[in-house]
């Protein structure tokens, strides 16, 4: 009797028997019949081939173990966990959310950044369901949520923006609670170990302080062992050190394979953990690509900071060498530089005319810098 | 100290109290409804008039006289009724008489002999309904004046005639027991309507609403889930209720499938009427002050701790449309009264006021957000 072990890989989902598996280090194309197992014996690496759903029978040409394994259907890395077309949503003459469109793929986390008012939590909460949208469509893990939204629920796990539980409640009782609602239950154990929560278990929640309360929201998100997770601005008026460790959990969701669907108005945030951002503002997306793309192509190159500059016409000398440079409130100059190569003629210029500063960074543009290239207002000042 | 900072904090608390029409009728309107409405109760509005049934024996010109007196005191309404001597205890018992005085067939002929014999009395009959007390205790005193009166210009102060008080249903009830069937209809209402407001306000500001709407949970069964605990705690503060009430005050009580009716009835009715207010409240501050407005005027209009006929007639009008006088009635009728009848007739109303409220509320209860 082979037992039936459940595939890790989710770029071909085998069911295999006997303990045969597809290495995950192996990159193939995964619509060809011929593909490759490991021996569970010794380890070999053996060629078979076979169609989608079919088991083959296999015998290590190494050291002879016999087993089988079941050639599944293929689920592509490209397969959407989400998606949303020309979704819109209108208050009276207010267009919130203005026809957008866009997919996540599974087992990403995909942010979607923008200013407070652009319409992120419009648009999550048309997504999860809370809102019903003016028009458009959106479907989760294939499914119409306009029809078929009960199914989704068991598949999905949702912390809303400004989610606060029951007080007097302790962080396990509150698990408990959520936990019972869904047919596919997680471990409470388990996510309370892993979002180091073990301290805190039998606290009540009014007791926590704001990080651990959004961590524990985290962990709400996360009973019924959802596939997606949607995150809606959850380190959203933390300190930057209970912010950080909010981060640390969401990174380990991905690690974990979930797919996470953030909203938030921290450019680091989305730099920090998303592998694609979609920026929207005044409901309209405004950009869509991975951080490194959008920054390629919307960026400013890199950022020189001359820190403490105590020469007054450091700019003018600056600018006459034809370079962008601006002055900071704080003294700081920053000058913008496409190529890095250029560093050195900086460095050069203010040998050159003696200006004194108390050091030089250098950095590269970010998001702040996209959304400013492409509203023409800083992000940050935007929310203000 | 920053006169700007506190300037702009000032401005700025003064636009939100503006722009929110709730917390404006809630905190300048409802008081002066409140105003008007006690007001009305404790002040000469309405001038308030206790009837009292009046059995004239005599039916002589002093005896009608005497019940005239009594009727230009503006606090009595006086109504003359032909009753024998024997039946008059049924009368009371069958018609609901809070009070009723039996002036006897010697009152005329005892005043006119005292010139002849200064040891002559007569007595009127007071019948009072304990239950009543701080009504009764006015009446009481009203009529003790008159007589008082009398016996100053008949006899130069000598007590000719006397007041012989008799209490009705065997003085087997107390205020207390008037008083306790109300604070359990008071306390369900309370409990329900707070705790219905608190799930559809600060549940649904804290994202607990819109949580639940992501998890497989339906809106059915989370508002059934609140109502069992609700009538959990119904029937916990109407247990703990009645103990105090025999136990420290000796009441008498009668535990009845009525009065179990009337608990899960009244919960249903109040937690519907909960989700109503919820419906227009957004915010804790403004569902905290419209629970008060319901309840409030509800606690005092409603009977819950002195008569009705200590009100105005129009306020008494009033109350018979407020949902806690028949709770308060259904619980007196059928845990002290044991007027079945009664109180079968009020459950009827309270349930069909439940069944409107928590229909209403339950249409009305929305998870989504607009």
């Amino acid at each position: 009797m082979f037992e039936e072990i459940p595939t890790i890989e989710s770029i071909l989902p085998l069911k295999i028997y006997n303990s045969f598996y597809i290495p995950s280090n192996i990159k193939r194309d995964i619509f060809m019949m011929e593909r490759t197992v490991k021996c569970p014996n010794c380890g070999n690496t053996i060629t078979t081939s076979g169609s989608y759903g079919e088991v083959v029978k296999v015998i290590c040409p190494y050291c002879s173990t016999k087993g089988k394994v079941t050639f599944g259907y293929p689920i592509s890395s490209d397969e959407s966990a989400i998606e949303v077309s020309n979704l819109r949503k209108e208050y009276g003459d207010l267009v919130a959310v203005n026809n957008i469109s866009f997919k996540v793929k599974k087992g990403e986390v995909f942010a979607f950044l923008g200013p407070n008012g652009a319409g992120k939590t419009t648009t999550v909460e048309m997504i999860e369901s809370i809102r019903v949208p003016t028009a458009g469509a959106v479907k989760i893990l294939g499914n119409d949520i306009s029809s078929s939204f009960d199914q989704v629920k068991e598949r999905i796990g949702v912390l809303p923006q400004e989610f606060h539980s029951f007080e007097r409640l302790t962080v396990r009782e509150t698990l408990e609670f959520f936990q019972k609602m869904f047919k596919n239950r997680a471990s409470i154990n388990e996510i309370i170990a892993n979002l180091d929560l073990k301290d805190q278990e039998n606290k009540l929640y009014m007791n926590l302080s704001g990080g651990l309360k959004q961590r524990v929201g985290v962990a709400i998100s996360l009973v019924n062992n959802p596939e997606i997770v949607f995150l809606d601005e959850p380190s959203t008026g933390l300190d930057p050190k209970a912010r950080r460790e909010v981060w640390e959990v969401i990174a380990g969701l991905r690690n974990k394979g979930k797919t996470v669907f953030l909203t938030t108005h921290y450019m680091e945030e989305a730099e920090y953990l998303a592998d694609h951002v979609a920026i929207i503002h005044k409901g309209n997306i405004i950009a869509e690509g991975s951080v490194e793309e959008l920054i390629r192509k919307f960026g400013e190159g890199s950022i020189l900071d001359i820190k403490n500059c105590k020469t007054e016409d450091a700019i003018d000398a600056l600018k006459q060498s034809g370079f962008n440079a601006k002055q900071e409130d704080n003294g700081d100059i920053e000058v913008y530089i496409e190529h890095k190569e250029r560093v050195l003629e900086i460095l050069s210029i203010l040998r050159h005319e003696a200006i004194d500063y108390d050091a030089i960074d250098i950095r590269r543009s970010n998001l702040e810098e996209v959304f400013l290239h492409l509203t023409g207002a800083k992000l940050s000042e935007e929310d203000e | 100290m920053n006169a700007g900072i506190i300037w702009a904090s000032f401005k700025a608390d003064l636009q939100s109290f503006y722009r929110s029409k709730a917390t404006l009728f809630w905190t300048l309107l409802f008081p002066i409804l409140l105003i008007l409405m006690f007001g009305a109760i404790f002040s000469g509005v309405g001038d308030a008039e206790y009837e009292l049934v009046v059995v004239d024996y005599d039916d002589s010109d002093m005896s009608v006289m005497f019940t005239e007196i009594l009727n230009d005191t503006d606090i009595i309404k006086t109504n003359v009724k032909v009753i024998e001597e024997e039946n008059i205890l049924s009368y009371i018992k069958n018609n609901d008489i809070k009070r009723l005085i039996v002036i006897p067939d010697d009152f005329e002929q005892s005043l006119n002999t005292f010139y002849f014999d200064e040891n002559v009395t007569t007595s009127i009959k007071f019948y009072f309904d304990q239950s009543e007390q701080q009504t009764n205790s006015i009446i009481r005193s009203v009529i003790s004046a008159v007589v008082i009166e009398l016996n100053k210009n008949i006899s130069g102060g000598k007590d000719i005639i006397l007041i012989d008080d008799i209490e009705t249903i065997s003085g087997e009830f107390e205020f207390i027991d008037f008083f306790l069937p109300g604070m359990i209809g008071f306390t369900i209402m309370q409990t329900c309507i707070y705790g219905s407001l608190e799930r559809n306000t600060k549940f649904r500001k804290d994202g607990i609403l819109r949580k639940l709407l992501t998890t497989p949970i339906t809106r059915t069964e989370w508002i059934l889930s609140k109502m069992l605990f609700q009538l959990f705690l119904s029937f916990v503060s109407a247990f703990l209720i009645i103990v105090i009430g025999i136990f420290l005050f000796g009441l008498n009580i009668h535990i009845s499938l009525l009065m179990f009716i009337l608990i899960i009835a009244t919960s249903f009715l109040f937690t519907g009427m909960g989700m109503v207010i919820g419906r227009f409240v957004k915010d804790e501050e403004s569902a905290g002050m419209a629970g008060g407005a319901v309840t409030f005027p509800m606690m005092f209009l409603a009977g819950t701790f002195f008569p009705l006929e200590q009100m105005p007639e129009f306020l008494q009008t009033i109350a018979k449309v407020l949902p806690l006088y028949y709770v308060n009635e259904g619980f007196r009728n059928a845990m002290i009264y044991l007027k079945t009848d009664d109180a079968i007739f009020h459950s009827v109303i309270v349930l069909i006021f439940a069944i409107i409220f928590f229909l209403t509320g339950l249409i009305l209860t929305k998870w989504k957000e607009d």
